[in-house]
């Protein structure tokens, strides 16, 4: 027998060792008892974590510690998606800079305001009553407002803008 | 006069073992009495499993506990695919598993004590009376250093010698309780057993 088989036997006897090892006395006569005991008093088997909850997560993890490789595969996907998000945040909108110039490419400027919608009362007096924050037009009928800004009530104007070019 | 109910007969005679199909059914309509002697023909088994994973005595009553717990109540998933006793191992397991990864920097051990036969084993005494270096060593201190060199193999190759070489569970049932093929179950207990001949080589090279 050569000295790597003897080592072989040896660990095996070693390892029969761990069935000598027993809990103290009565321990199983006592064991199915508390068990169910725990079972009747309605508990959910112990420590329910977040591994057991989300297996898929506890394999995504192995596989990332198992595997370096991969971790760094994913890291580094996970770089390219940040960075082609920030350039892409960053670029102007090229869609938006047409609409601001004329058709015969001269830089103007044509702003042209809706006319007035024509709103019937009881929609404008449900402005005027709505409790909205953001805009209220009562103080604006203060004596100062309409000294600063001119009369609140007075009517739309359409306003057409125009900025030719130099 | 209120006269005392007969004692039926029945229960002092001895009752001829249910087979475990019967035992599930029945458990899983909530018998507990059923569920009780399933709880018993197995408890060592799924006890020890945990405790030579994890070498402490308190977090494998623990574990063993919770472990019987949850299969009860997730007997209705039971299918009957594998049998009881393979579908409870793989809960145990996986518990243990889970346990271990949580505190795999809080190794503390708590050993059961050798029983009367370990003194009595001839295979142990020849280990320890054989010439080896470390001849004076008793039996106490090969267990604790036996334990330790196990608890430095992962939690798969330890898993595969306790079920292997302790438990003495078939490579098949292994990879059933596994959940793997049989060639990882042979190729992660040739790879623990020369781990665990490096780690003891002072208790199994002879001089």
């Amino acid at each position: 027998m050569n000295e790597n088989e003897h080592q072989f036997q040896a660990l095996r006897q070693l390892l029969a060792l761990k069935r000598h090892e027993v809990p103290p006395p009565g321990y199983f006569d006592r064991f199915s008892g508390e068990v169910l005991a725990r079972i009747r008093a309605g508990e959910t088997g112990g420590r329910d974590n977040l591994a057991e909850r989300l297996p898929w997560l506890v394999r995504l993890l192995q596989a990332l510690e198992s595997q370096p490789a991969f971790a760094g595969a994913l890291a580094s996907a996970l770089c390219l998606l940040l960075v082609g998000g920030l350039l892409y945040a960053e670029r102007p909108d090229a869609t938006i800079q047409p609409l601001l110039l004329p058709p015969g490419g001269a830089p103007a400027l044509n702003v042209a305001v809706a006319p007035p919608l024509s709103a019937p009362p009881a929609v404008t007096a449900g402005l005027i009553s709505a409790t909205n924050p953001v805009f209220n037009p009562q103080p604006m009928a203060t004596p100062e407002a309409v000294a600063l800004f001119g009369n609140p009530t007075a009517p739309l104007q359409p306003v057409s803008f125009r900025v030719s070019g130099n | 006069m209120i006269m005392a109910e007969p004692v039926s007969r029945r229960d002092s005679e001895p009752t001829a073992p249910v087979d475990e199909e019967t035992l599930v059914q029945r458990a899983r309509g909530g018998d507990l009495t059923a569920y009780d002697e399933l709880v018993k023909r197995y408890q060592e088994r799924i006890y020890a499993t945990i405790y030579h994973m994890t070498s402490n005595h308190e977090d494998a009553n623990d574990l063993a506990q919770e472990s019987f717990i949850k299969a009860f109540q997730a007997l209705k998933h039971f299918k009957g695919g594998s049998s009881f006793y393979t579908w409870l191992y793989r809960i145990a397991v996986n518990k243990t598993i889970n346990f271990l990864k949580q505190r795999r920097h809080r190794v503390h051990m708590s050993l059961n004590d050798l029983d009367f036969n370990a003194e009595h084993d001839p295979d142990l005494m020849a280990l320890i009376s054989d010439k080896t270096p470390r001849r004076e060593a008793g039996l106490t201190e090969l267990q604790e250093k036996l334990n330790a060199a196990l608890l430095k193999l992962s939690e798969p190759h330890r898993l595969v010698v306790v079920l292997h070489d302790v438990q003495g569970l078939s490579h098949e049932e292994i990879a059933k309780v596994m959940n793997c093929n049989i060639g990882t179950v042979r190729s992660r207990l040739f790879y623990a057993r020369q781990q665990l001949q490096a780690w003891l080589a002072d208790y199994l090279k002879p001089t």
